[in-house]
């Protein structure tokens, strides 16, 4: 480990490079697309790596030492500048957010070029902007900063999903419509806060709130800060938004924004419950646990149902995202230590599941040219690799040991035994049956039933509103794939080898959950929460 | 579902206003807001960044990388607009061009167009003959628009205005130009590719200027690490990077607004339009 303790003695500026690669490497992306159509994505891949590889240094780092980094921009301390801050949780969503981004990004370099055809310079820019509002959002020591990044995020998603099938921009516009009013809302709260401490730094805040404990004003900072996140993030009522946005929309913005944009406002309203707002007045003051738990109950019931009423594979996936969202939420605000890490760990677990699906929907669209369920028949005989990862990530969702979704379903569950919630624990398991329902159904499909002939092959690039003209040559290639049926004919390397890489991680992840939670997470929760 | 919403609206304005009841009097000087941090700024923003405009001071320098970003967003704005709208000419059906010697207006179809004819005049569908004065009163204010563009930017530091303010204007003076005239005429001078580098470029100035300071210094966006570059003490180098980013913000905040104008205003072929 003495390597990596000298290369952190030369890089302290880290915090910040893990950011600013990406912000420089887009307005490279979007100046360059102008002249040439290949030269974005290799910047925007470069950039996406450097990314991954300082967020693993950060975690490291953090982990060794154990010590918070704090990174101060322009140079100006805490309450008066605006300050990065690394510690356990942040360095870890970090990690989370770059290699997602990453892999589904290098995984879909055909896609890219097909879909978004002379536009290359602005998609490639745009993936990268939202990617570096992500990790903005997470490192980020300020409220008010963390709002102006959730702007970048949430404008560069509106872009990155409108243009897909041609339902998608109307889907857009309701997302637009209900993810512009949660973020105004954020800002609203973050006004009251500024209006009640004159602060705007989380910790200064966090120091000044015990001081006020009985202030309206707060109660309604953090009210409303609360209700915009829970706008943004797709708790039951306020759902109706994600499934449309996320189903409509071309796979490799799907591949990027489904995994994260929930998990990383999951995040952020962990952060701000428990190191903006003390863990004793969201616990303890407020008494809104019950309520949130059941909201979280309600939601997994709605999500998990509602994914049963599904054919369409990626609509499937996003009411699954959505009872997901429950487990976290629900996870956290059971209150107690279990409860907590289990729903941290189920942020890394689920961005990495949920990445693995979308991932393998793109491989199945690539293929078949539909989304519908019964264009999977007969894919373990030609797809076997891509199905063999397809069965891991069916079976973390599900919830099976070895992989990663069993570990944090225990931990959610022994939680809510620990907390009392039995409801939320009847919910969890119920959700994990009808999980196994909606895959297992999958995986028949696509094990026992013949192979389709798809005449139709590509279909999906001609319903897409882009400037595609040259799908002749496409269809051709395919027509020859189909003719031969019973022959593996596997997605090509490049898509292969992230999403094999994602489905090992699911077990990998699983396997060291332990060595997570004792080595990350616990340092996350305050001693207070027993 | 309308009375819901309804419901739901009055509710939240119920609350909002239930809870202003415990906010600080309008311009208290003992509400918390006035006397945590800005005490700091009044007293020490000309010490520490030699700028006298103490609003200046903060939006660009204590809270730089916050403007930084408000930057991109607008870049943002202007790549999201391209991303969604840009169509390309080939789907153009039809063209309109005036016969000069003649007077008569004819309508072209297909993909053959007069090209560079003295004879033919293109003209757009929604053309109108007399435009004598505003053309004339247009060419004579936006020299002076953009001159005052200009003395906003640059007097960011002792009077309100800065890169944004100075930005807007100036795109509004292409703007009043493609108005006043037509769309063709406005790319023309101010073409798409040039739109979308120098929107590219703004951010790039920005940000550029803070990853070297990150590379001579410590920080990002440190800028008295830029004094040797720029040849002044640590203080007054604080003062010319707070100008050099907002002329990044001027020049990115003028391109996207002229881009985005460009694309709205054609419907994304840029082919004609107001």
């Amino acid at each position: 480990m003495t390597f990596f303790t000298t290369i952190f003695t030369f890089l302290p500026d880290l915090p910040a490079i893990i950011i600013i690669t990406p912000l420089l490497a887009s307005l490279l992306a979007a100046a360059s697309g102008l002249f040439n159509r290949k030269t974005p994505f290799l910047i925007a891949a470069a950039a996406l790596f450097i990314s991954f590889i300082s967020s693993i240094i950060l975690i490291m780092q953090v982990v060794e030492t154990g010590i918070v980094i704090e990174y101060r921009m322009a140079g100006w301390a805490a309450p008066m500048g605006i300050v990065y801050i690394i510690d356990h949780l942040s360095a870890l969503i970090l990690l989370v957010i770059t290699s997602a981004a990453f892999l589904n990004f290098i995984s879909n370099r055909k896609n890219i070029e097909t879909e978004f055809r002379n536009k290359e310079g602005a998609f490639n820019s745009l993936y990268l902007l939202f990617t570096s509002g992500l990790i903005g959002m997470t490192a980020t020591g300020d409220a008010f900063n963390l709002y102006v990044l959730m702007e970048i995020a949430s404008l560069s998603g509106y872009a990155l999903i409108g243009l897909g099938s041609n339902r998608s921009p109307l889907a857009t516009l309701n997302y637009l419509f209900l993810g512009t009013i949660g973020a105004t809302f954020y800002l609203l709260g973050v006004g009251y806060l500024y209006i009640a401490t004159g602060s705007l730094n989380i910790a200064d805040i966090a120091s000044i709130i015990p001081t006020m404990m009985n202030s309206s004003i707060i109660l309604f900072a953090f009210i409303i800060c609360m209700a915009g996140l829970l706008i943004k993030m797709a708790i039951f009522p306020l759902h109706g938004w994600l499934p449309n946005a996320y189903s409509d929309c071309s796979n490799v913005s799907a591949g990027l924004i489904a995994p994260l944009t929930t998990k990383v406002t999951i995040y952020i309203m962990i952060r701000i419950c428990l190191t903006l707002f003390s863990p004793e007045y969201t616990f303890n003051y407020l008494k809104i646990s019950e309520f949130m738990v059941w909201l979280a109950i309600i939601t997994i019931f709605f999500g998990s149902l509602s994914a049963l009423a599904q054919k369409d594979y990626k609509r499937m996936l996003c009411y699954i995202i959505i009872a997901e969202v429950g487990y976290m939420v629900g996870g956290f605000f059971l209150g107690n230590r279990i409860g907590i890490s289990g729903a941290i760990l189920h942020i890394v677990n689920d961005a990495a599941m949920t990445l693995a699906l979308f991932m393998a929907a793109g491989i199945f669209l690539w293929k078949t040219g539909e989304d519908s369920r019964d264009s999977l028949k007969g894919m373990f005989g030609k797809m076997p690799f891509t199905m063999a990862g397809f069965t891991l990530a069916a079976l973390s969702v599900v919830g099976v040991p070895p992989t990663c979704g069993f570990f944090s379903k225990w931990y959610l569950i022994s939680g809510g035994i620990a907390a009392g919630q039995y409801m939320f624990v009847a919910a969890l398991i119920f959700s994990s049956l009808v999980n196994a329902v909606l895959f297992f159904r999958i995986l028949e499909i696509a094990h026992f039933e013949p192979f389709k002939e798809h005449n139709h092959d590509h279909v999906y690039h001609h319903s897409h509103n882009t400037l595609l003209h040259h799908h002749q040559d496409h269809h051709d290639e395919h027509y020859e794939t189909t003719k031969h049926n019973g022959v593996v004919k596997e997605a090509p390397l490049e898509m292969l080898i992230p999403f094999i890489a994602v489905s090992i991680m699911l077990v990998i992840l699983g396997l060291y959950s332990g060595t997570i939670v004792a080595n990350i997470i616990d340092f996350v929760i305050p001693a207070a929460i027993i | 579902m309308k009375t819901l919403g309804q419901i739901t609206v009055l509710f939240c304005g119920g609350l909002l206003l239930f809870f202003t009841s415990d906010f600080p009097d309008f311009g208290d000087a003992n509400s918390p807001a006035s006397l945590h941090l800005s005490p700091y700024f009044i007293e020490n923003t000309l010490k520490d960044t030699a700028v006298p405009n103490v609003v200046t001071a903060i939006l660009a320098d204590y809270r730089g990388y916050d403007t930084m970003f408000e930057t991109t967003v607008i870049l943002t704005a202007g790549l999201a607009c391209f991303l969604l709208l840009r169509i390309p000419k080939r789907e153009v059906k039809s063209r309109y061009y005036l016969h000069e010697p003649t007077g008569v207006t004819l309508r072209f179809e297909g993909d053959k167009y007069p090209q560079k004819s003295d004879v033919f005049k293109r003209i757009d569908s929604n053309w109108v003959p007399y435009d004598l004065i505003i053309n004339f009163t247009c060419r004579l204010l936006i020299h002076f628009i953009q001159i005052f563009a200009l003395y906003v930017v640059a007097h960011g530091h002792y009077s309100p205005g800065g890169g944004f303010q100075g930005g807007v204007v100036l795109g509004a003076s292409v703007i009043l130009f493609a108005i006043s005239g037509n769309l063709r005429a406005a790319i023309k001078r101010f073409g798409e590719k040039t739109a979308a580098l120098f929107s590219a470029a703004g951010v790039f100035i920005y940000a550029g200027t803070g990853a070297l300071c990150m590379m001579i210094g410590e920080h990002f966006l440190n800028y008295n690490f830029l004094s040797p570059l720029l040849g002044t003490d640590r203080i007054m180098a604080r003062s010319h990077g707070i100008f050099i980013v907002e002329i990044g913000v001027a020049v990115t905040v003028m391109a996207v607004m002229i881009w985005i104008y460009y694309n709205l205003s054609s419907a994304g072929k840029q082919d004609e339009g107001l």
